[in-house]
């Protein structure tokens, strides 16, 4: 899962330090990220499957926060804009690894939740681990997705580097595990700009079974 | 990005400081300092002459002038105005030339800038019951302007070390050093770095509660809230940590060393010197909730959602010890479904249905009362709390979802 505030930022030390070993490839010399070329392309555990309608790039999952069903895509950096996708959560399990004895913590997921609770969980994410200490929610209504009766959810959040966010979420419950596509970007340009790329992504959007 | 990994190896270079600084102020028993005996050094309209402290003004006026524009503070002129009232009633010989800012941050917290401005944290209103609570805050606060502790320390610590260039940090910093807790919130914690400069020491700390208590008690505050304020941090710090199974958390607001009880017992005498026998104190409830009232549900939100489950029921029930209303039982069945272990999915259905008997149940109690029935398999009461929720809130966000489950 994609986070701003203190796992980015760790993320972009380590980004340099790969710059600085001048490594090859096609994320210009980052081990950091990996390209994401324009077909069909399994994302997170495998289970749901994806194609951009341009280049994005992968961000490495970092073992002590990442969990394998979340896959984090961006176009102009974690600052800027990212596609977060949640393939197959099962009940009781969180979206991030995080702390047991943590003062704060990201509500787990339960195979019983409404979205109005899938919802506030992501919320709680934001506030938790994004350090949004404004979060307003737009909307929620139903929506198709991967065949199946799912949900909308558009938020916008303030978060502590003063920068307005803007999301969008679409979800469903399938068999009792979660699958979502979550966009988030700098609520001024960079969200509009990238948001039908979202759109494509999420209308592309297949189980793999 | 680049200049922002830079500020990771400065943030560890200024932990290693702070640590340091915290160090040189622990392991002294000192005897207790007197309210009577905390005269102010600073008097109105004060401006620096020497060198040095001429050099941090500079530096902190840029600080002021970036946190005044920052639009993480809360743009209420009613809220902000009443902030003001209270500094200039209780900053003592200075408070005409106090500044004080409100950011909204969840966090129980509030500083004293070396210029004389102050930033209040939103958290800090959530937890006060009542407006000579706050005024304690804001006096100790202004206690530690009054005694020029900033300053001080800051010359104490240029003395032991050699690494800290105030322009370098104004540079900018980030993260919370040593001492000063600032939760997460990176972007005005790089200012707040500043202040772990000016790391308070034990005695320090007694200076303020002391001055703090006599300002308060001189304006006709009850004096013994100040120590009400720290019995309610400490319980909510103990209730957190209880709950995730660890030690009291350290680096908070009033971080006390050695013990917080030692603290409390002298904050106690302080209290209890400073109280007239027979005058009349009067705590002004009536009028902080009047004007905390409208942004309450706002700053229980803001709380509740962090799911720290320990410090929001100790929180709850700290407030409803003036009086269940239909807000905070709300709150606390919110507290239950974030936490979501075993059983709390009754625990919350139950707070919902207790907030909607309340003629001051807000929308979204209707709302979670709603789902909460419709998960029991009760249809037609869940339907029936759902049209109330419409009907509060027809231009309700997720009005689109709520509709299709009425049918």
């Amino acid at each position: 899962m994609r986070f701003i505030s203190r796992f980015a930022v760790l993320g972009a030390a380590f980004a340099l330090a790969g710059c600085s070993s001048l490594g090859g490839g096609d994320a210009f010399g980052s081990d950091y990220y990996s390209l994401v070329r324009v077909q069909r392309v399994r994302v997170g555990n495998g289970s749901l499957v994806v194609s951009p309608p341009r280049p994005w790039n992968k961000q490495r999952t970092t073992f002590f926060i990442d969990i394998r069903e979340v896959e984090d895509w961006t176009l102009n950096g974690p600052y800027l804009d990212g596609i977060s996708f949640v393939t197959g959560l099962k009940s009781g399990r969180y979206l991030i690894r995080q702390s047991k004895r943590a003062d704060q913590q990201v509500p787990k997921f339960r195979s019983d939740m409404t979205p109005p609770e899938i919802a506030a969980m992501l919320e709680s994410l934001y506030r938790v681990k994004g350090g949004a200490v404004d979060f307003r929610t737009l909307s929620l209504q139903p929506r198709r997705f991967l065949g199946v009766n799912g949900f909308q959810f558009d938020f916008e959040h303030l978060d502590d580097d003063e920068l307005w966010r803007k999301g969008r979420a679409v979800g469903a419950v399938i068999d009792g595990n979660l699958y979502l596509i979550l966009y988030d970007a700098a609520r001024s340009h960079y969200y509009g700009a990238a948001l039908p790329d979202f759109e494509s992504i999420v209308a592309s959007a297949e189980l793999h079974r | 990005m680049c200049a922002r990994c830079l500020e990771i190896s400065r943030r560890s270079l200024l932990v290693g400081g702070g640590v340091a600084a915290a160090a040189l102020t622990t392991g002294v028993a000192h005897a207790r300092i007197l309210p009577k005996d905390m005269v102010p050094l600073v008097g109105p309209g004060y401006r620096p002459t020497e060198r040095d402290e001429i050099g941090l003004w500079h530096e902190m006026d840029r600080v002021e002038e970036e946190i005044s524009g920052s639009n993480l503070l809360v743009q209420d002129a009613g809220l902000t105005a009443y902030l003001k009232d209270i500094i200039g009633t209780v900053g003592g010989p200075a408070a005409k030339d106090f500044r004080i800012y409100l950011a909204r941050i969840p966090d129980f917290n509030a500083m004293m800038f070396p210029t004389g401005f102050a930033v209040v944290f939103s958290g800090l209103l959530l937890r006060m019951r009542n407006e000579a609570q706050l005024a304690g805050v804001i006096a100790h606060e202004s206690g530690h302007f009054l005694r020029r502790h900033q300053i001080r320390s800051w010359r104490d610590m240029k003395r032991k070390t050699d690494i800290f260039s105030i322009a370098a940090m104004a540079a900018g910093v980030g993260g919370a050093a040593g001492g000063v807790y600032l939760g997460d919130y990176v972007q005005l914690a790089q200012l707040g770095t500043i202040l772990s400069l000016f790391q308070y020491s034990r005695e320090m700390e007694a200076e303020a509660d002391a001055l703090g208590a006599r300002l308060i008690a001189d304006t006709g505050y009850p004096p013994v809230e100040m120590a009400n304020i720290w019995q309610q941090l400490i319980g909510e710090e103990d209730a957190s940590a209880r709950y995730r199974r660890k030690h009291r958390r350290k680096g908070s607001l009033f971080d006390t060393h050695p013990s917080p009880d030692a603290r409390m017992a002298d904050l106690r005498a302080d209290v209890a010197e400073v109280t007239v026998p027979g005058r009349t104190y009067d705590n002004k409830r009536e009028r902080y909730l009047s004007m905390i009232g409208p942004i309450r549900p706002m700053l229980l939100d803001d709380q509740v959602k962090l799911n720290d489950p320990g410090a929001s029921q100790y929180l709850i029930e700290t407030l409803a010890q003036d009086g269940w209303n239909g807000l905070l039982r709300f709150y606390e069945g919110e507290v239950w479904r974030l936490r979501n272990r075993h059983g709390d999915d009754v625990r919350a259905a139950q707070g919902y249905a207790a907030a909607v008997a309340y003629p001051d149940a807000p929308a979204d109690a209707w709302r979670w009362h709603g789902i909460s029935l419709m998960k029991a398999g009760r249809q037609a009461e869940a339907k029936a709390a759902f049209a109330r929720y419409l009907t509060m809130r027809p231009d309700a966000p997720d009005a689109a979802w709520v509709r299709q489950m009425v049918g």
